[in-house]
């Protein structure tokens, strides 16, 4: 806690200092226009620290650390006076800047952070001599190693991980388009009822998710959960399907990441299905008058109109679905999670939170998570980059 | 509008039986019934668990487990809710919930209107990097922010309080927000602004009175994607809250879900009484939600 304090109180003075600072120089540069100068920067960067300096010489004594503060301060200020405050730019990075300040304290501070731990080791061990004392040991890319090298469970390593999250991911979002396509084909016909079926379908994304997830998993529990009793009964009617192995399964303890993807699959199909049913209203009914005309055959007309004009809707829904499946510690965590749940499910992500919240390897998650952070954004940037290709192919 | 389904299903049943001796008009009632029955087994599918939570919030005490599937159990009765609202703090999580959800989303949606705007409608430098950042932060792993924020929360001696989670909670569903927000600036013409202006209006309030009061689908769609994301979370509640008192209604129905003993009457209760003002809110929406949702992306 020490450190955090002490950093805390540096950056508050620094802001403090910088703002008082900040608002005379920029009553000075108003005042005689200096930003429009050429010289407007050099002069800036030089006079402001040697003054600062014979401001601050008395208290301590300066050091190169102070001169890189309070050099990059003054650029800091200068630029924002020259960019912001006077320059053509001011309105825009007015109305960002409250977003802007709020990401950069709740989003890029804690990253920045989690990065800083991931080179030191802050354990159950060590976290009582940090609070102490302010001070964490120093271990490099130690941490890193053992992300690859050793188990962030108890027994599975970070490679079975891997596998196990692109199948789980792959799984669920083709599942989720496949199902999410046929249903919005279905609903765009003009049928009766549609309105009513369509509140229907959506009942899964509109339930909170933790009660939908809890409510999945005890229809999948071994004696009284729906699946189960369904199993059962079918076996007791159908003799010959029980002797192929159909009836009761323990899903929660033999299957779990099965019943995981089955449960991520209910959940996720409604957005997809609205998503693409959007995309299909929009798609106007001249194209297929004229498929009908040529005489196209309803699969035709599914791969050369539909398809092809669906894309630029389903690309960026598939790639946030991506992301939002390889991110998703929910479903996992909620079926498997708690008291004596297995590791068989584990995902990635689900892993990275039980290192650090049950197990307390706070330095080893935090170098985990960059690991998974840097594996999803080189996933994506191909992705969208792929979508890109074919955009300008078209 | 039972009644309304019901007439329409037994007109729909009179011209089917003069249409059997059809053979195209056959095909189109094969037609007709395959496609009614796929999504009507597709919707059985997505409305029977909630059912179930029903049929168990009903159920009394002493059969809680049972293998059976109907859905109105024998001897259903409305104690669990009963003792749901009595006997524990669960009126007390709802408005706890309430409180921290309608703060964080007024946040969230005034912060992202101002920089969708910016987004939308501006050039400037390190617009670019500024959008690949709101992108990028979408794929930060959920558990890899939980550990700062706890210590920065603890820091301010925030643990326990509204003011903490609010904190916590303001920035979480704001990428995706400015995303939706922009993609639907993008879409009204900038004629409208320019007229504005060229009457005299500021850039600011160009925005205040045009493209705000036009944006409100938008907006809503906004605010119900940060009300849900707050609403359901529980992973950061987790580590924040700690006494019963001040719990969100997420971990409230986690402790009824305790570690030996579930309370499942109790908890189904919960859920049923948590799950159908989401879910009108929901439905009422949706309409908007699915514009909103395909707008942005429409384009290409």
């Amino acid at each position: 806690m020490e450190i955090l304090r002490s950093l805390y109180e540096v950056v508050w003075f620094i802001v403090l200092i910088a703002l008082g600072v900040g608002a005379l120089e920029g009553y000075f540069y108003y005042h005689f226009k200096f930003h429009d100068r050429r010289w407007f920067f050099p002069a800036a960067l030089a006079a402001f620290p040697l003054a600062a300096l014979a401001v601050s010489a008395p208290l301590s004594a300066p050091s190169f650390a102070h001169w890189l503060w309070f050099l990059g301060a003054e650029a800091v200020v200068a630029a924002a006076f020259r960019w912001i405050v006077r320059g053509r730019h001011t309105l825009p990075y007015l109305l960002l800047a409250p977003a802007f300040v709020g990401l950069a304290l709740l989003l890029v501070y804690p990253f920045v952070f989690e990065f800083y731990l991931s080179f030191h080791d802050l354990k159950l061990t060590t976290i009582m001599m940090w609070k102490n004392t302010g001070r964490i040991p120093f271990v490099g890319l130690d941490q890193y190693i053992k992300v690859f090298t050793t188990s962030p469970l108890s027994e599975v390593t970070f490679w079975a991980l891997l596998g196990r999250t692109l199948l789980w991911t792959f799984t669920n979002v083709f599942f989720h388009v496949l199902g999410g396509f046929a249903l919005a084909l279905l609903l765009n016909n003009s049928i009766r009822f549609k309105g009513v079926y369509r509140t229907l379908l959506v009942i899964p994304w509109a339930m909170p998710q933790v009660v939908a997830v809890l409510a999945m998993r005890g229809e999948f529990h071994a004696t009284n959960g729906f699946v189960n009793i369904v199993l059962g009964k079918i076996a007791a009617a159908f003799p010959f399907l029980a002797h192929l192995g159909v009836g009761p399964v323990q899903w929660l303890s033999d299957w779990p990441l099965t019943t995981c993807t089955i449960i991520n699959i209910w959940l996720g199909i409604p957005f997809m299905m609205v998503v693409i049913l959007g995309g299909l209203q929009s798609i106007s009914s001249s194209y297929y008058d004229a498929a009908d005309i040529d005489g196209a055959t309803y699969f035709q007309k599914l791969r050369f109109i539909t398809l092809p004009l669906i894309r630029p809707v389903l690309m960026p829904a598939v790639t946030l679905g991506t992301v939002w499946t390889f991110n998703n510690i929910n479903v996992i965590y909620l079926v498997t999670g708690q008291a004596g749940g297995t590791e068989q499910a584990d995902i990635l992500v689900s892993a990275l939170y039980k290192a650090a919240f049950t197990y307390n390897r706070y330095s080893y998650s935090a170098a985990f998570a960059i690991v998974v952070f840097a594996l999803l954004f080189f996933i994506s940037v191909t992705y969208l980059h792929g979508f890109d290709a074919a955009k300008e192919e078209r | 509008m039972l009644r309304k389904m019901i007439s329409a299903f037994n007109a729909e049943l009179d011209s089917l039986s003069s249409q059997l001796k059809d053979p195209i008009q056959r095909r189109r009632l094969f037609k007709f019934l395959l496609v009614h029955l796929v999504i009507i087994l597709a919707a059985a599918v997505c409305v029977y668990p909630l059912l179930r939570i029903f049929s168990v919030s009903l159920r009394p005490g002493d059969k809680l487990f049972s293998t059976d599937l109907s859905l109105v159990p024998a001897g259903a009765t409305f104690k669990a809710y009963a003792s749901l609202l009595k006997d524990t703090m669960f009126l007390r999580w709802l408005w706890n919930s309430l409180v921290i959800t309608i703060a964080t989303s007024v946040i969230g949606v005034s912060l992202a209107s101002t920089a969708a705007y910016a987004f939308s409608r501006f050039r400037f430098p390190g617009k670019k990097a500024g959008l690949i950042l709101l992108l990028s932060s979408q794929m930060i792993p959920a558990g890899m922010l939980i550990l700062p924020l706890f210590l920065m929360i603890m820091k301010l001696k925030l643990m326990n309080t509204y003011l903490g989670m609010i904190i916590a909670y303001s920035v979480s569903s704001l990428p995706f927000s400015i995303w939706i927000l922009k993609g639907y600036y993008d879409t009204i013409p900038r004629s409208l602004e320019e007229a504005a202006l060229v009457d005299g209006t500021s850039q600011v309030g160009a925005f205040w009175r045009i493209i705000l009061p036009l944006s409100t689908p938008a907006l809503s769609i906004a605010f119900l994607f940060n009300f849900t994301t707050a609403w359901n979370e529980y992973l950061v509640a987790r580590v924040v809250l700690f006494s019963s008192k001040q719990y969100t209604w997420t971990l409230g129905l986690f402790e009824l879900q305790g570690q030996y003993i579930t309370q499942w009457g109790m908890f189904a209760a919960g859920s049923m009484l948590v799950t159908i003002p989401v879910l009108c809110v929901f439905l009422y929406s949706s309409k908007w939600l699915i514009s909103g949702l395909t707008l942005g992306s429409v384009k290409g």
